[in-house]
């Protein structure tokens, strides 16, 4: 019986070292290491925004001062003309923007898009039944000038150094340019903290029908700027 | 034996001052020592005297005077007792030691034993990118290893870190409420795990509420320390790195431009950090570089020599259109795979060349199939890995957070020895060999790279900032 007794004391014995072993695990098996840690290394992405000003007089628009959601889209710019300017066929209207890459990205390309160009009889007029924004109706031209609004580029829609005014280049427009996939390209963005000029030339054509009396386009220009 | 040698030389003086206050041969110390002076000349005694009892006591003490001596000068053997002996003095046992050292690029090299036991949580940052865009060129670093211990490191494993920092304050036994901390990397999620680690001691504390990352304090609940932690006591929120959302990486938006300047993260409201979305579109990778010996740890690719990693540069040699181009010169900063198409661009004139054989980042020429250039390309070409971007824009799995929860601290990776380009030694009991010889250093690149899928919109990603470490560690060989 006492064999029997001192059996189990041994076999206790060992069923606690086990359990010590089994709950102590990390700290029973000693060894050498050596531990570096390479902390803090970071990636910073840029910004690619940029502001639209029309004439030097208006407020500037920026890109990132609409909506979180879509995000850096601003549809609130000024307009490029007054709805309340009452144009004569022959009469040409114009307005400067300057486009100003403000992320510290380089923007890597410039386009220009027309989403939308309806017609709307004209506030105060007798409708005439016209389209200002079909076939025969207004011109449009995109000119790129230096920082002193001097023609150097015309972007539409010619390539030749000073735009001409072109029948139904308004409709040419709207129809062939409605969207992001279908943009007229201006080349190169401005580089961060540059900025690129425009003259938008808008006309009624000196030989415009009757019918475009008292008629309104509407019309929204749309620059996107790419890195 | 030293007992008895005592008692001998005990006897020595007694004989030996017997001997001279007896009279007879020399009658005193100085007779003695003129005789040792000249010992031609005779004693200045009477030889008559020889026969006498008391020269013959003086002989039994001069005997006495002689074993005394011998004795004590070491004639162990004259005693009649068997004996024998032999004695391995000298006997000495010394740990080695195992340390490693890292170094990015050429910048000052980093200790493990600078650290608290052998951890130092504070070596350089690997990378520091700023103004990244979408398809920008990638960016690569040199990372350096060495085993600069006496042990072998039987093995090397790279981790992701937990979300980590380390203490500016001392924490003594007792109330801990909050932890003073250098600041976070990562964010912590109220109720993690929080381990403060100093050596071999650590104790795990609750996290109150959320922190977010560069936090430098941790509320904590209920602490008490039964420790005392010093200032560099490691810090870890062992909760993490779970999900995307709770890794080691942690985003924040860049600073504002303020006027005048570009804007910055801040300045957008289309950029939230919340979640992490950079760290989870930011692709990472980890390749090993060596003579022969290259392999891809972390990243597409991984397991093979080659890490997809998108180079974009521009010729540094022009071409001609004849003789044949048999190779393009250009620094590679990304990876270039043998077959890939090298696409040149010069104005509107563009041509595609294969690489022949693979490439890594730092070469500065690329071998490619033989063929006539179409136009003599000048110098600042540009120069793409067609095969290596086109896989990179559309790779949405091997980012930062990617490896921040696959390679945790739970599934840390083994660096087995490279063999061969992508041939790694599974076997080996050895992954970094004792300083300092060549086998005890390894060299990796690590590289991040911003996809730019075709058509996406990536706003999202404006103006944010990932952050992230990495952590290398040895055990010695068992």
């Amino acid at each position: 019986m006492s064999g029997l007794t001192g059996i189990k004391k041994v076999l206790l014995s060992l069923l606690v070292v086990g359990g010590l072993t089994f709950l102590t695990y990390g700290g029973v098996f000693a060894v050498m290491s050596g531990d570096l840690t390479n902390r803090g290394s970071t990636i910073a992405s840029g910004t690619l925004t940029f502001s639209n000003n029309v004439n030097p007089s208006l407020t500037v628009c920026i890109s990132n001062g609409g909506p979180a959601i879509p995000g850096n889209v601003n549809s609130t710019c000024d307009a490029l003309f007054a709805s309340s300017t009452l144009m004569y066929p022959g009469q040409l209207a114009t307005a400067k923007v300057t486009i100003k890459t403000t992320g510290t990205l380089d923007a890597k390309d410039l386009s220009i898009f027309m989403p939308s160009c309806t017609m709307t009889p004209t506030p105060g007029a007798p409708a005439g039944g016209g389209d200002p924004c079909g076939i025969g109706g207004a011109q449009l031209y995109i000119q790129e000038t230096d920082v002193n609004w001097t023609a150097t580029q015309c972007l539409w829609p010619t390539t030749a150094a000073t735009c001409p005014l072109t029948a139904d280049t308004l409709y040419s427009f709207a129809q062939n340019h409605p969207d992001i996939t279908s943009v007229v390209d201006l080349g190169v963005g401005p580089a961060a903290g540059q900025s690129r000029y425009f003259i938008v030339g808008m006309e009624l054509p000196a030989a415009a029908a009757n019918a475009l009396q008292g008629e309104e386009a509407v019309f929204g220009l749309t620059w996107h700027v790419t890195s | 034996v030293n007992q008895l040698k005592k008692l001998l030389l005990g006897l020595t003086p007694m004989g030996a001052a017997a001997f001279v206050a007896g009279g007879g041969t020399f009658g005193s110390i100085g007779e003695l020592v003129d005789w040792a002076k000249h010992p031609t000349l005779k004693p200045a005694a009477d030889s008559s005297t020889k026969g006498d009892p008391i020269w013959r006591t003086k002989k039994a003490l001069l005997l006495m005077m002689a074993v005394g001596l011998a004795a004590y000068l070491g004639f162990s053997g004259t005693f009649a007792s068997f004996s024998a002996e032999t004695s391995n003095n000298g006997g000495a046992i010394a740990s080695g030691t195992l340390t490693m050292s890292d170094q990015v690029n050429t910048g000052t090299v980093c200790f493990s034993a600078a650290g608290l036991v052998n951890v130092n949580p504070n070596c350089a940052k690997v990378l520091n990118l700023s103004n990244v865009l979408p398809g920008g060129v990638n960016a690569t670093a040199t990372v350096t290893l060495q085993n600069t211990g006496s042990l072998d490191a039987g093995k090397l494993f790279l981790y992701a870190p937990y979300v980590n920092s380390t203490l500016t304050a001392q924490v003594d036994p007792g109330a801990v409420p909050s932890l003073a901390i250098a600041p976070l990397e990562g964010t912590i999620t109220a109720g993690d795990t929080i381990r403060v680690t100093a050596g071999g001691a650590f104790q795990d504390f609750s996290a109150t509420n959320a922190v977010a990352g560069a936090a430098t304090s941790i509320a904590l609940t209920g602490a008490t320390s039964t420790n005392t932690f010093p200032v560099g006591s490691t810090v870890t929120d062992i909760s993490s790195n779970q999900t995307p959302t709770t890794t080691d990486c942690y985003d924040v938006k860049t600073p504002a431009g303020g006027p005048g300047n570009p804007n910055g993260g801040a300045d957008l409201n289309f950029n939230p950090p919340a979640a992490n979305p950079f760290c989870r579109a930011v692709l990472m990778w980890v390749q090993e570089t060596g003579t022969n010996h290259h392999y891809c740890w972390v990243g597409n690719g991984v397991g093979t020599a080659v890490c997809t990693a998108p180079t974009t540069s521009a010729l540094t040699s022009p071409l001609t259109v004849t003789p044949n181009t048999t190779s393009l010169a250009f620094a590679v900063n990304g990876n270039i795979s043998a077959n890939d198409h090298i696409h040149v661009v010069s104005g509107i004139h563009t041509q595609d060349f294969v690489a022949t054989q693979n490439a890594y980042a730092g070469a500065t020429s690329v071998p490619v199939t033989s063929v006539a250039a179409n136009f003599a390309y000048p110098v600042n070409s540009v120069v793409t890995d067609t095969e290596a971007a086109n896989a990179a824009n559309i790779d949405v799995t091997n980012t930062i957070s990617h490896f921040d929860t696959a390679t945790r601290f739970s599934a840390e990776l083994r660096l087995y020895p490279v063999t061969s380009d992508g041939t790694i030694d599974q076997a080996s009991t050895i992954d970094m060999a004792h300083c300092c010889a060549a086998s005890s250093t390894r060299t990796f690149q690590v590289g991040l790279y911003l996809p730019s899928p075709n058509g996406a919109n990536q706003n999202a990603l404006q103006g944010l900032q990932s952050t992230f470490g990495m952590t290398w560690h040895i055990d010695q060989q068992q």
